[in-house]
């Protein structure tokens, strides 16, 4: 499978940076064509300019290269996987921002005659969530989970309501045992591993 | 009243321009002290950085830079957004404002041996959303309304216990008319001038 691996987090030695590498060494070991994208790496811009929103009901919305081959990739994906930090319920800014530039219309969805928003993105057959959480479960219940929300409900409605979904959480990041980490590094290995 | 404003469109012609400019007159009728953060137009970043996270524990004059935004917080009574809702949520760099801005000591704190944080933003007492979506309102419901959920609960247990949250939003912004944009504008008028007199 073409694979699309979606990565964020601001420091390079960081968990979130080991739940990456696992990911994508077990993607690879399955044979599959990984591509990853480390948007603070890649010192990826998160703000929409004000050129992009001009152009975002036009025919190529899509301004910036580094954004065009991204959703090149993106088209040619048969799954998506998202690992980041959730911070205050929800996607950093800079993976907020880069569903906002990449996912436009012609690569996620298309605007049909009524201007309403259909889907594009139907050979995807998977979505993953890969997620780090300060709090515990049931906080991040209260709360709601909108990182989870945007990428299992609002990016599935461009997917097809036959994607599948796989959400893997490390609750309660700030009082976790190392095994607890290596525990949840173990289940990122098998989970990517056996990922169809 | 102390009003602060955080508004997130990259274009001021825009129609979430005109509904921050209604917020602005509403504070001059009503005599409000109002400070505002236009993040695009200040060319606020929209990414928390690495010497930031690697700060997120430390007090915050270990981060000089976002004072202002601190005083302005610490500030305010009331805070009021205004940005388009993309994606089911706030435009990235009104997502990096809450990243950046909600910050360890002033938005919240972490007592030693608490299970999570508390919330530090007593003096906010009220949270206005002025938003719009594209598509419809059954589709936003369906999509789980991400950000006004943001705003109600994750920022909100930060403010004072009695925060009152008030969301007005217009939905089908993509194939709305003249007119059906007015009647909102109107409606957001009325809604805080009332807010505002009190």
């Amino acid at each position: 499978m073409n694979i699309v691996v979606v990565f964020a987090h601001p420091s390079a030695d960081s968990f979130g940076q080991a739940i990456c590498s696992t990911a994508v060494t077990a993607l690879e070991s399955s044979g599959h064509n990984v591509s990853l994208l480390s948007l603070y790496q890649s010192h990826f811009a998160a703000a929409m300019s004000r050129e992009e929103w001009l152009a975002y009901h036009g025919e190529s919305p899509a301004l910036d290269p580094d954004v065009k081959l991204h959703g090149e990739l993106v088209r040619n994906a048969d799954a998506l996987v998202f690992i980041y930090p959730t911070w205050w319920s929800g996607l950093p800014s800079i993976m907020k921002g880069w569903l906002e530039r990449v996912l436009v219309s012609g690569v996620a969805f298309h605007f049909n005659k009524k201007d309403k928003v259909r889907p594009s993105l139907k050979q995807v057959r998977h979505l993953v969530g890969i997620s780090t959480y300060g709090s515990p479960h049931v906080y991040i219940a209260l709360m709601n989970d909108n990182g989870r929300r945007i990428i299992t409900r609002a990016l599935r409605a461009c997917t097809g309501w036959r994607t599948k979904r796989t959400w893997l959480g490390m609750y309660n990041m700030g009082n976790a045992t190392s095994s607890e980490l290596t525990a949840f590094l173990e289940r990122v290995h098998k989970t990517m591993r056996e990922l169809s | 009243m102390n009003v602060l404003l955080v508004f997130a469109h990259p274009n001021p012609a825009s129609f979430s321009g005109a509904l921050r400019d209604i917020v602005l007159s509403c504070a001059e009728k009503t005599a409000c002290e109002i400070r505002q953060h236009d993040l695009y137009d200040t060319g606020f970043s929209a990414a928390l950085s690495a010497n930031e996270w690697s700060l997120h524990r430390s007090p915050p004059d270990t981060k000089p830079h976002l004072a202002e935004y601190y005083a302005d917080l610490q500030w305010c009574d009331t805070i009021v957004f205004v940005y388009p809702t993309w994606w089911s949520g706030q435009p990235a760099i009104a997502k990096a404002w809450l990243d950046r801005v909600l910050a360890n000591d002033v938005a919240w704190t972490f007592p030693d041996g608490a299970k999570r944080i508390h919330g530090n933003l007593k003096n906010v007492k009220r949270i206005v959303a002025i938003t719009t979506h594209g598509s419809s309102k059954w589709v936003n419901a369906l999509e789980g309304e991400a950000g006004k959920r943001t705003l109600s609960r994750g920022l909100r247990v930060l403010c004072s216990w009695r925060c009152r949250f008030t969301w007005l939003a217009m939905y089908g912004v993509d194939n709305s008319t003249r007119y059906e944009r007015n009647k909102f504008t109107q409606q957001v008028e009325h809604r805080l001038m009332r807010m505002f007199h009190h």
